[in-house]
């Protein structure tokens, strides 16, 4: 029963995440500054740090169906939010046994994947020319203020998540 | 050995990405099933879970608007005695045009369209893509290209239909394979014609290439409204208001910088937009 959790709350995520921007005011949203939401990483980051064991792949497998998912749903080009998520949530599964497992390794985790994520995903958009728009002012206006936002994001999921899905690793052996 | 299965690994990773991108970027007419059955899957939960989470997002917008309520209330009752000799007005033209259209014998009319309500339940959170899901698909009668507006005006175009819900492409996501023929409607003299070409993220605005220019100049704050002359939208949709007009860099021609008349960012319900009579150029959308 316990390993159901983990899809249906990713699931619940992505459906959140499309309303995400309605919660916003949307004196923010119509600004300069752009939000992007990446709360499924976010939670991808916590099951890759609480939850994987070093020779189990449930993160980057959550992370390639759930990426697909995005892509299907919310943008309509396939495969960018799949691969950046995968390939994302592999660096943090190499990284994570460099530092102990607490609020502030899993916040550092947190802003690594989100800077390593959004620079691979507006590349593969400058690439093919969806995003034009100049690096310096992307950096700016949504580099930083997505980073922040899901940041805060991650730091509400932690105290929600992190023992829940230590207990569920560990009673996934018995 | 296990440094090569890794190199090999992400190899194969960044050629299916090629692939699958190359194949989602191609002009692609229909869904997949797959798309097509995730599509609905994830729309039927955002149908159930958008409706609680605008309930609690309005009372906060309706705090926020009571503290304008004055000033809006007095300019309103000033606007409303304008209209009531309108209404009029338009009544008695509407029944003189249906008097005429009998007369000549035209039943249907380029500017007819029967309206498929919507409701919007989500928002691509990836902010390059400007697109909404609405909650109406294929089963409702919506089809690709279709127009979408709201009580306000147009606010994009219906991209691609799965069974139950649909995704529309927001005026603000216009690239120049999205033209819409438009026109600008005078009382005396020639209408303006164009074309609108793309959405200026810099002006916050459309830009209107004008390809008939008219003998009195084009004026700021002018209604610009859709032509029907591309096909598949109607006419008469209002589009936006000129903002500014400036000359191309060979001064041949001139573009007209158009602001949408509809809040992209505050949508909520919406209209789809069926037009009546076929246009020829169904396949093609509005390229001209």
């Amino acid at each position: 029963m316990r390993h159901i959790f983990l899809p249906l709350i990713l699931l619940l995520l992505v459906v959140l995440e499309g309303v995400a921007l309605d919660i916003l005011p949307s004196s923010l949203i119509d600004g300069d500054i752009l939000i992007t939401p990446h709360w499924v990483l976010m939670f991808l980051v916590l099951i890759a740090v609480f939850y994987d064991r070093n020779n189990s792949y449930h993160s980057i497998i959550y992370a390639l169906f759930f990426g697909l998912l995005i892509d299907i749903a919310y943008t309509g080009i396939l495969g960018v939010y799949m691969f950046t998520y995968a390939v994302v949530i592999y660096v943090i599964r190499e990284l994570r046994n460099i530092l102990h497992s607490n609020i502030y390794s899993t916040l550092l985790f947190g802003i690594i994947s989100l800077t390593i994520a959004e620079l691979i995903i507006n590349l593969i958009y400058y690439v093919v020319g969806i995003m034009d728009s100049v690096w310096m002012d992307y950096l700016m206006e949504r580099l930083l203020p997505s980073i922040l936002a899901n940041s805060i994001f991650l730091l509400i999921l932690y105290p929600l998540f992190a023992k829940r899905l230590d207990k569920w690793k560990n009673s996934k052996i018995k | 050995m296990f440094r090569k299965k890794r190199l090999f690994t992400i190899l194969i990773g960044i050629i299916i990405l090629v692939v699958l991108i190359g194949y989602s970027l191609r002009d692609r007419t229909n869904l997949t099933t797959g798309e097509q059955f995730v599509s609905d899957i994830i729309g039927m939960i955002q149908n159930v879970i958008s409706t609680p989470v605008k309930y609690v997002t309005n009372i906060f917008e309706n705090i926020d608007d009571i503290r304008n309520t004055y000033d809006e209330n007095q300019l309103l009752r000033e606007k409303l005695a304008q209209y009531k000799g309108l209404i009029y007005e338009v009544q008695e033209l509407k029944e003189e045009n249906t008097e005429l259209r009998d007369i000549v014998d035209k039943a249907d009319s380029i500017r007819a369209y029967n309206p498929i309500h919507a409701t919007v339940t989500a928002r691509s959170p990836e902010r390059w893509i400007d697109q909404v899901t609405i909650n109406k698909g294929s089963l409702a009668g919506v089809k690709e290209n279709m127009a979408v507006i709201t009580a306000e005006g147009m606010v994009g175009k219906i991209q691609s239909v799965s069974k139950l819900t649909s995704t529309v492409q927001l005026l603000t996501g216009f690239d120049e394979f999205n033209r819409i023929s438009a026109t600008i409607s005078r009382k005396e003299g020639n209408d303006i014609f164009g074309l609108i070409e793309e959405y200026d993220e810099k002006t916050n605005s459309l830009f209107l290439r004008i390809i008939e220019e008219s003998d009195k100049d084009l004026e700021k704050g002018e209604l610009v409204v859709s032509s029907g002359m591309g096909g598949v939208f109607p006419a008469g949709l209002l589009i936006g208001t000129v903002k500014e007009v400036i000359p191309d860099q060979y001064g041949l021609t001139r573009t007209a910088l158009v602001e949408p008349a509809a809040n992209m960012y505050d949508i909520n319900n919406v209209i789809v937009v069926d037009r009546v009579l076929e246009g020829e150029g169904e396949e093609k959308g509005e390229e001209e």
